[in-house]
């Protein structure tokens, strides 16, 4: 059944279900006619190194490679919308074995200013290690973003995706496989859509897979950002640990869902999660869902955990007391507070180049 | 407490057996309207009770069950082969040897009676869907207390049943509180005056004895100004091989200043759905606690709840399940802080073994105006060995930026060195896990009154005998 027929065939996404508790299907379709496709336009993708004199070697984009299927543990309903919207415009991101970079490798994906959808796929050789930007920018209304693949056996990735529309909605979908023994951090920074609904899974189905999965999340103005995280430890001694921090400013509105689920026979698994929330004005909220599923009882541990409340008055009073006037010090928590998640997502190199793009995001934070 | 202990002093689900079904009135299988109608004209309640009912059938009829949750174990309820009302005793009796023989000897093994004399302000039993025993203090009946039957309290004191009645929970709440309020018979209703504190617990004692009943009691609590209340409710029932359903609903009003605690100790047969909802409003400055403790049951699904719509009010739900073969304890807790200065405290603990399942699925939510709220969420699992299962589902929605509210959340193995520590002082390790697991409910326990605990102890142990090995 190709990806529009599958899409038809579904019924409309059931608010009972977390997944769709916040943010209904409706509100994240790029018409409101649920039964509408619409065939998005392709972006503009640019493959870079943010160390100029890099040559990229073993590392290429290729157009039109039909790619990974969605993992069985995705939503069908976003994937499928997804993968018929995108059927013009799919790319492969493609790593030979043993490839490393010791700079950032940046992907650049311009939305261009009408709706525009993009199938990419993952295919990450064996023992690499490298940092990769992916940074989607433009000023299309509609953005529907989805990534399959796997990371290869070995292979030590630091995979950061921020999401930097002028704005207009962001559909994003992950459904990523963690080879044997890889170790991945995955973060995000949403701080560009007027609405996102990202959908990211991942699934530990190999033994020693190690996944660290980070976010950091500005919400402003009448910003409505909800991700979703899965997590599946499928096959024994896999580790995993999501640390989320959203600042919501403004009017706006952010979501936090999680899923820890273990399955029988991951013994040895690990897996924790938290949630961080903190709100800046009156009219801003945050939502939290941390859900755990453990069907393994021999396990090393499984928890999590969130946190919500204003910026903290003892370390203000602290800040004051050294002289930093009331907004500076507001402004220097708020920084903080962030730049915890951001700073543990990848080399210095990255985190530099992620605080420099963020400035004025953390502006707006302010109104 | 070792398991061998245990088992001399409860025995095998102890509550499992079962007297010959004696019934003065036993409605046919089955619900209808008519069903509906003839429940109330049977107890000739007033016009008003009658129509609530028949709304709410239709809102049941009407109604699709809920789309999460165990959803398969939720279909397989066939409200077709359930007996909505039966009666096996005339009158509500006030002394206990007017009871008729055989109920009587069902309560005296449940040990009702002694508990009475005992340690409690007064007793409610009901048997299948009528209170058959009723008691209370002369000396808080004196200062106004009111404590019935709920049947009772709808004849004596009509205008304040109808005042509260549905105010918590509104039929159109879930299906299944629409089903209870549509064929609702027996449960509580208590009115504490003013400013007096019922020093003592007040108990109910539910047993369903017939097979494939439904046992639906209403339970309304008042507690006026600046009074407190302790009330304590236990359940058992036989064990059959087709199933029993158990649908209540519970509702708290604690006025300003006042503290309604209410504790359950449920301990239905593995045969028994039991889909209960739970509810209070708390005032200003009122206090209400659920202890909840779920040992029995084939599913149960419960989330005991409270609306904070005073300032400065607080609530606190402390719960613990175990979760058995072919069991799954689906419990939790709803916290609404609608007023500033409220604080809440949720601690959940369950266990699931032989591949039992438990979940712990939970709301809490801050509202827009409510200032300066405070809420902690704790959950702890253990799962003791292969094939069990345990879920954790929280909900946090907050709208007001100078709330506090923290989660956590583990899910963890009985510790080995806790074992190893416990054996290396000569205990077996069927004691040492017995002894980890009451630890592990200890928090739970201390809030019990002394003869629940220890009873709940027992139970423990003795779910535990044969784990090791």
């Amino acid at each position: 059944m190709d990806a529009a027929s599958l899409y038809k065939s579904l019924d409309e996404p059931d608010r009972a279900d977390h997944l769709w508790r916040y943010t209904p299907w409706k509100r994240v379709h790029p018409s409101g006619d649920l039964n509408d496709i619409p065939i998005a336009a392709s972006p503009k993708l640019t493959l870079s190194c943010l160390d100029d004199s890099v040559a990229l070697v073993g590392i290429s984009v290729e157009e039109g490679v039909v790619g990974a299927e969605v993992l069985p543990e995705s939503d069908e309903v976003t994937a499928s919308f997804i993968r018929a919207a995108a059927k013009e415009s799919i790319y492969a991101l493609r790593v030979e074995n043993n490839f490393i970079a010791n700079s950032p490798i940046i992907l650049d994906i311009d939305t261009g200013d009408s709706n525009c959808a993009i199938h990419l796929t993952l295919d990450i050789g064996r023992n690499c290690e490298f940092e990769l930007i992916t940074q989607i920018s433009g000023a299309a209304p509609w953005t529907g973003f989805l990534r399959t693949g796997r990371i290869g056996d070995g292979s030590i990735l630091n995979d950061v995706v921020i999401g930097h529309t002028d704005s207009g909605i962001l559909l994003r979908v992950d459904s990523i496989a963690i080879g044997r023994d890889a170790q991945v951090k995955a973060g995000t920074v949403s701080s560009g859509s007027e609405r996102t609904k990202a959908d990211l899974r991942y699934k530990m189905g190999e033994t020693g897979g190690h996944l660290n999965v980070l976010g950091s999340i500005l919400s402003a103005k009448d910003m409505h950002l909800d991700h979703h995280i899965e997590i599946h430890h499928d096959a024994p001694e896999t580790f995993s640990r999501l640390d989320w921090h959203s600042a919501c400013g403004g009017k706006s509105r952010t979501v936090g869902t999680g899923m820890l689920r273990v399955a029988k026979g991951a013994r040895g698994a690990d897996a924790g999660q938290l949630f961080h929330n903190l709100l800046l004005s009156e009219k801003a909220e945050a939502d939290s869902i941390p859900e755990l599923e453990v069907s393994e009882h021999d396990v090393v541990g499984c928890g999590h955990g969130t946190a919500n409340g204003p910026v903290d008055e003892d370390q203000m009073f602290y800040l004051e007391s050294r002289g930093f006037d009331t907004g500076e010090a507001k402004d220097a928590l708020i920084a903080a507070f962030l730049n915890s998640t951001l700073v543990e997502m990848g080399s210095d190199a990255l985190h530099n180049w992620l605080a420099e793009h963020l400035q004025d995001e953390l502006e707006d934070l302010k109104s | 407490m070792a398991a061998k202990e245990a088992r001399e002093a409860v025995g095998e689900y102890k509550a499992g057996w079962h007297d010959p079904e004696n019934a003065t009135i036993r409605f046919d299988f089955g619900l209808s309207e008519q069903v509906v109608r003839d429940i109330s004209a049977l107890k000739n309640e007033p016009d008003w009770m009658t129509e609530i009912r028949v709304k709410a059938f239709h809102h049941f009829e009407n109604r699709p069950m809920p789309t999460w949750g165990n959803m398969s174990m939720l279909e397989e309820i066939d409200f077709d082969s359930i007996c909505y009302y039966l009666r096996s005793s005339d009158a509500t009796e006030k002394d206990w040897e007017d009871v008729p023989e055989n109920i009587r000897d069902t309560f005296d093994k449940l040990g009702i009676p002694e508990a009475e004399q005992k340690w409690l302000s007064g007793v409610t039993a009901q048997y299948e869907s009528e209170a058959v025993y009723h008691s209370i203090r002369e000396d808080l009946e004196q200062q106004g207390v009111i404590f019935l039957d709920m049947d009772s309290g709808l004849k004596e004191y009509p205008e304040l049943v109808k005042k509260w009645f549905c105010s918590v929970v509104p039929y159109q709440d879930n299906k299944f509180s629409a089903l209870n309020t549509a064929v609702w018979s027996g449960g509580s209703f208590i009115y504490v005056p003013k400013g007096v504190h019922v020093e003592m617990p007040v108990q109910a004692y539910f047993r369903i004895n017939a097979k494939n009943m439904g046992q639906f009691e209403r339970t309304l609590i008042i507690a006026d100004e600046g009074s407190s209340i302790h009330y304590v409710e236990g359940c058992t029932a036989p064990t059959y091989s087709t199933d029993s359903l158990h649908s209540a609903v519970v509702e708290l009003i604690a006025l300003p200043g006042a503290h309604i605690r209410y504790s359950t100790v449920q301990n239905w047969s593995a045969n028994v759905y039991n889909l209960v909802t739970k509810r209070g409003i708390a005032h200003e400055n009122a206090k209400i606690e659920w202890v909840d403790g779920n040992i029995g049951s084939k599913l149960t699904m419960k989330y005991p709840a409270v609306i904070l719509k005073g300032e400065g009010s607080h609530a606190e739900v402390i719960s613990v399940a175990y979760s058995g073969k072919g069991q799954h304890q689906d419990a939790g807790a709803k916290i609404h802080h609608l007023a500033s200065n409220t604080t809440s405290k949720i601690l959940s603990k369950s266990i699931s073994k032989d591949g039992g399942r438990g979940s712990y699925r939970g709301m809490v939510s801050v509202s827009p105006k409510a200032e300066n709220c405070k809420l902690n969420v704790v959950c702890d699992a253990l799962i003791l060995d292969d094939g069990s299962r345990s879920d954790t589902y929280p909900t946090m929605e907050v709208a007001n930026p100078s709330a506090r509210c923290e989660h956590e959340a583990s899910v963890s193995k009985v510790s080995d060195e806790q074992l190893f520590y416990l054996m290396s002082r000569g205990h077996s390790e069927e004691e040492a896990l017995a002894m980890i697991v009451n630890g592990f409910f200890e928090p739970f326990t201390r809030e019990l009154p002394m003869e629940y605990a220890v009873e709940l102890n027992k139970l423990m142990a003795l779910e535990m005998e044969g784990s090791i090995g």
